[in-house]
């Protein structure tokens, strides 16, 4: 599961800037700028992994992980990566649900980035994959940068779990977001 | 009902008639994830392969025999600190609290068993409003 790590720097809502933005697959030749976020404490805090420190790690967790994953893709402004959002699907009767996670280079936070790109996703990710019928997401309760994405892109918020998950050796309460693909039509 | 006449313990083969009675009732099933047993065979097979290699299945017994079942299902790596509990009470018995008894045992007894258990989560279906109930008799929390 990967956690999200969107912050509002500023106590005022950060101005949408007209960034040229896209998704696309991530590469392999994108593990320098993979290696920007990943390496990021900052942008670690709410994830389950520790921050990368080599690059072969890097290059493993590319081949390894994104490569053969069902939805992943780089989040690009100008087709550079700076973050990464992705799908994860599942089997059997639990078809009709996919869980939502994304991450962004600290130094884009607070451009409205992640709510557009979470937007684009919600765009495709129920024609793409006909069986979805809710997209969901679980965002630490001190998160509030990326319970926030989630408002704004139009998730509703289902309530907490209580010490839910262990995260870097403490249990924590999580928000649990959801979008249905019925919200989504109308 | 005298609660000392409720017990939790394995599935052994000898319980697949007594099994076969509440698994294959349709009120009983309906909102589990496992499909109705039709056969006596099924019952032998599900108990063999499901059953009792579950180390974290019990049977919920009267005076010893089956008469419904309880699983505390720990999650695997960064998901061990949460179980997932399951239920079903032959339909002969409901309304006698014989749910909330048992799942009063059974998660007391997953929190010693289990190292590092800190929440026990169950899924209702919002139409079975009787298992809401008995959960929220039980102490959990909605």
């Amino acid at each position: 599961m990967e956690v999200t790590s969107v912050v509002q720097l500023d106590q005022t809502e950060a101005k949408d800037e007209c960034l040229n933005l896209s998704l696309r697959p991530l590469q392999v030749s994108d593990v320098d700028d993979f290696m920007v976020w990943a390496s990021d404490e900052k942008v670690t805090r709410f994830c389950t992994w520790e921050p990368y420190t080599n690059k072969e790690d890097g290059l493993n967790y590319i081949k390894n992980k994104v490569v053969p994953h069902p939805w992943f893709r780089a989040i690009c402004v100008d087709d550079r990566p700076v973050g990464a959002i992705s799908v994860s699907a599942n089997s059997g009767n639990d078809k009709c649900r996919g869980e939502l996670g994304y991450v962004l280079a600290s130094k884009y936070w607070g451009k409205g980035i992640v709510t557009r790109a979470v937007k684009m996703v919600v765009d495709t990710i129920f024609v793409e994959w006909p069986h979805l019928e809710r997209l969901e997401a679980l965002v630490d309760v001190e998160n509030v940068g990326s319970q926030r994405v989630l408002e704004k892109a139009g998730f509703q918020r289902e309530g907490v779990l209580r010490k839910y998950f262990i995260l870097k050796g403490r249990s924590r309460d999580m928000v649990m977001f959801s979008l249905l693909s019925t919200d989504y039509q109308s | 009902m005298d609660p000392s006449r409720i017990s939790l313990r394995q599935f052994h083969l000898p319980d697949v008639d007594d099994f076969l009675k509440w698994a294959s009732d349709e009120k009983v099933t309906r909102y589990l994830r496992w499909n109705t047993i039709t056969s006596r065979e099924e019952a032998l097979s599900y108990l063999q392969k499901v059953a009792i290699p579950q180390t974290y299945r019990r049977s919920i017994c009267l005076d010893d025999r089956s008469i419904g079942y309880v699983s505390i299902k720990p999650g695997s790596g960064n998901d061990k600190s949460r179980a997932r509990l399951g239920y079903a009470v032959s339909a002969e018995y409901w309304g006698q609290g014989i749910a909330t008894a048992t799942l009063n045992m059974a998660v007391a007894n997953a929190f010693t068993e289990f190292q590092g258990l800190v929440r026990v989560e169950a899924l209702v279906e919002v139409e079975n409003v009787g298992s809401q109930r008995v959960l929220e008799k039980v102490g959990f929390l909605k």
